[in-house]
């Protein structure tokens, strides 16, 4: 049947918001979600959780220093952002943003440095590789608890508040009806949690011998939580906009509800959260697998919601069609902040093996 | 525009001339500029849907007078093929044409500049939302943010872009390029607070008729539109045009 409109001319606007800016989302994400993992053992003191809270810490880490970069290369004029702390925006909560990530930076700096002290004063007198560097960064490799907790409450401070504003930044923008939902700042923090663990996971199959099962096995347990806590909140979301009980959901369903695209997007991410929830609950010892999933689950997530939604056109009919250009504007986003993380990644297990991060009570912190 | 005679200009130029305070020897000779309140000007735009041609020649002549690189546009005219029911046009023609100029509308509550991190979007006194470029970071919230598209990335800049009401020229008492050149007179540009002026005449008379794009995200667009069809008032439901412009960048 033909439609009764026919668009014959009209311009297609290109994604403004590139591929950095999902691998800034995902990775600050990964890092706020990774760092709330850190806590359990660190700070609380958590029988079992001390070398899956210090490889989180890590992971936290690694995410929490690739993230900004993805974020200035976002920018299309990198080198003005200095203008965010020269003309600060009150009615604008991506100018607070820019104030909230060294909050969330610093106090994550100074807690894992404080944390990982012990280990890199004792990975020096062991003669490990960059021992020299291991010692100087110790500077004495004493523990201080009360410097640790204090550091790590800055950060809480940084994480809520990062949390909160790439959250809410999105979620203001009414004139995309997909991202206007009280429900996305929900959606990002439960996938974010699901990431962090995800990546602890990761880290702790490749320790030497795999991985404390124990560990693992709790950890698996807090995923399959945030599984569920993802497929309550998409249901919530789906319920709201096809009764219409809530205008704004109507809105963001009726916006992708047409697309064979969203359909496949839809289910797939569904489909994806319950394999991983059956895995977790069934097959605990299996980390590898179920943090793999949880990582791609959150970052199609933000895939979807940010490129997919600059898919929808605001007055056109019909959808844009994205292409990922191979170049600085589309590939090399994802491929440049890839490399950065395995850079900072690899830096910092030379300097700080995986397996004396992960070795459990190795500094008493 | 002091050499122009207003004899020989359009309608909608005619009275927008006589709101320009800058006093030449025509000018004065003119009925006296009744710019009301203040004296300040409102810049804003009637777009008569029904005299538009589909020309393209406004999108053209905005591409020229701002170099707009290929592939953007500030402003173009959306045009769309309409099913005709039977009762419209008895089995003369399957299909319409409906033609709707689109560009910023100016809004008097524009979504796009609370949200601009370092204060580069902004308002004029004279009502044109325009943009710092001295201070555009070019993140492209402001982008996200209008609800019209009206907004993007300036490959050769760098920087958010969008119409300006051709703003340089209307500080030098000229149209805006696609008012001059709009070949049907479908654009009438001009000083909301004059009443003689032909826009708040026009507007007043057509009350009515004058309708906003998406009214109901409250942005108060200071583009109006007689004529507006209510199918393409928010996101069109139609199928979508296959033709994108090249891309000029890499
Ligand atoms: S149309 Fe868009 S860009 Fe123009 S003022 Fe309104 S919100 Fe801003
Ligand atoms: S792109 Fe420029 S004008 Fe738009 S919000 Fe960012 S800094 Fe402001």
């Amino acid at each position: 049947m033909t439609p009764d409109i026919v668009e014959t001319v009209n311009v297609a606007r290109e994604v403004a918001w590139l591929p950095w800016a999902v691998q800034y989302f995902f990775l600050i994400g990964l890092s706020y979600g990774a760092y709330l993992v850190s806590l359990p053992g660190l700070v609380f003191r958590r029988c079992g959780w001390e070398g899956i809270s210090r490889l989180a810490l890590l992971a936290a880490l690694v995410c929490g220093l690739t993230a900004p970069v993805a974020l200035l290369a976002d920018l299309h004029q990198p080198g003005r952002f200095w203008h965010f702390y020269a003309y600060f925006t009150p009615s604008s909560w991506m100018s607070w943003g820019a104030f909230f990530i060294p909050v969330y930076l610093t106090g994550l700096i100074l807690y894992a440095w404080l944390a990982f002290r012990p280990a890199l004063a004792r990975h020096a007198e062991d003669g490990g590789r960059l021992a020299g560097l291991a010692r100087g960064l110790a500077y004495g490799g004493h523990e201080s608890r009360k410097a640790l907790v204090a550091a790590a409450l800055l950060a809480f401070i940084g994480a809520a508040l990062v949390a909160l504003y790439t959250g809410v930044e999105v979620m203001l923008v009414r004139a995309r009806p997909l991202w206007h939902t009280p429900m996305l700042p929900v959606q990002f923090f439960v996938t974010a949690v699901a990431g962090g663990l995800g990546l602890a996971l990761v880290f702790n199959r490749y320790l030497p011998d795999g991985g404390d099962p124990a560990a693992t096995r709790r950890m698996a347990i807090a995923l399959a939580l945030t599984q569920c806590a993802a497929l309550l909140v998409g249901a919530v979301w789906l319920v709201l906009g096809m009764s219409g009980m809530s205008p704004v959901h109507a809105q963001a369903l009726a916006e992708v509800a047409p697309s064979a695209n969203w359909k496949v997007s839809a289910v797939w991410a569904a489909v994806a959260t319950v394999v991983t929830l059956a895995i977790a609950l069934k097959r605990p010892g299996s980390g590898l697998l179920i943090g793999l999933l949880a990582l791609h689950s959150a970052w199609m997530m933000r895939w979807t919601i940010f490129i997919g939604g600059q898919e929808v056109p605001k007055t056109g009919a019909g959808y844009y069609s994205y292409q990922l250009p191979l170049g600085p504007e589309g590939l090399m986003g994802i491929v440049g902040t890839a490399g950065l993380w395995i850079f900072l990644f690899v830096v910092l297990t030379t300097l700080l093996p995986l397996e004396r991060i992960g070795k459990s009570g190795a500094t008493g912190a | 525009m002091k050499d122009q005679d207003p004899r020989e200009v359009s309608a909608s130029r005619r009275a927008f001339l006589r709101g320009i305070p800058v006093l030449t020897a025509a000018a004065v000779a003119l009925p006296a500029p009744a710019l009301a309140t203040h004296g300040k000007h409102h810049w804003a735009m009637l777009v008569d849907v029904r005299k538009c041609i589909g020309c393209q020649a406004c999108t053209v002549a905005c591409i020229q007078e701002n170099a707009v690189p290929e592939g953007s546009f500030r402003t173009v005219v959306s045009t769309y093929s309409v099913k005709l029911t039977d009762a419209d046009h008895p089995a003369t023609q399957p299909a319409g044409t409906y033609m709707l100029p689109r560009l910023c509308n100016h809004c008097a509550e524009p979504p796009c500049i609370p949200v601009c991190p370092v204060g580069a979007t902004f308002k004029r006194e004279d009502g044109i939302v325009a943009v710092d470029g001295e201070r555009c970071v070019g993140c492209a919230y402001c982008v996200q943010a209008c609800p019209y598209d009206a907004r993007f990335i300036n490959h050769a800049t760098n920087k958010a872009d969008k119409c300006t009401f051709c703003a340089h020229r209307v500080d030098a008492g000229l149209l805006p390029a696609c008012v001059e050149t709009c070949v049907g007179g479908a654009r009438i540009f001009g000083d909301l607070n004059d009443p003689q002026g032909e826009l708040r005449r026009r507007l007043d008379a057509a009350k009515a008729e004058v309708k906003v794009l998406k009214p109901e995200q409250g942005t108060e667009p200071r583009v109006f539109y007689i004529g507006l069809d209510e199918r393409f008032q928010g996101k069109v439901e139609g199928q979508g045009t296959l033709w994108q412009p090249r891309k000029a960048h890499g």
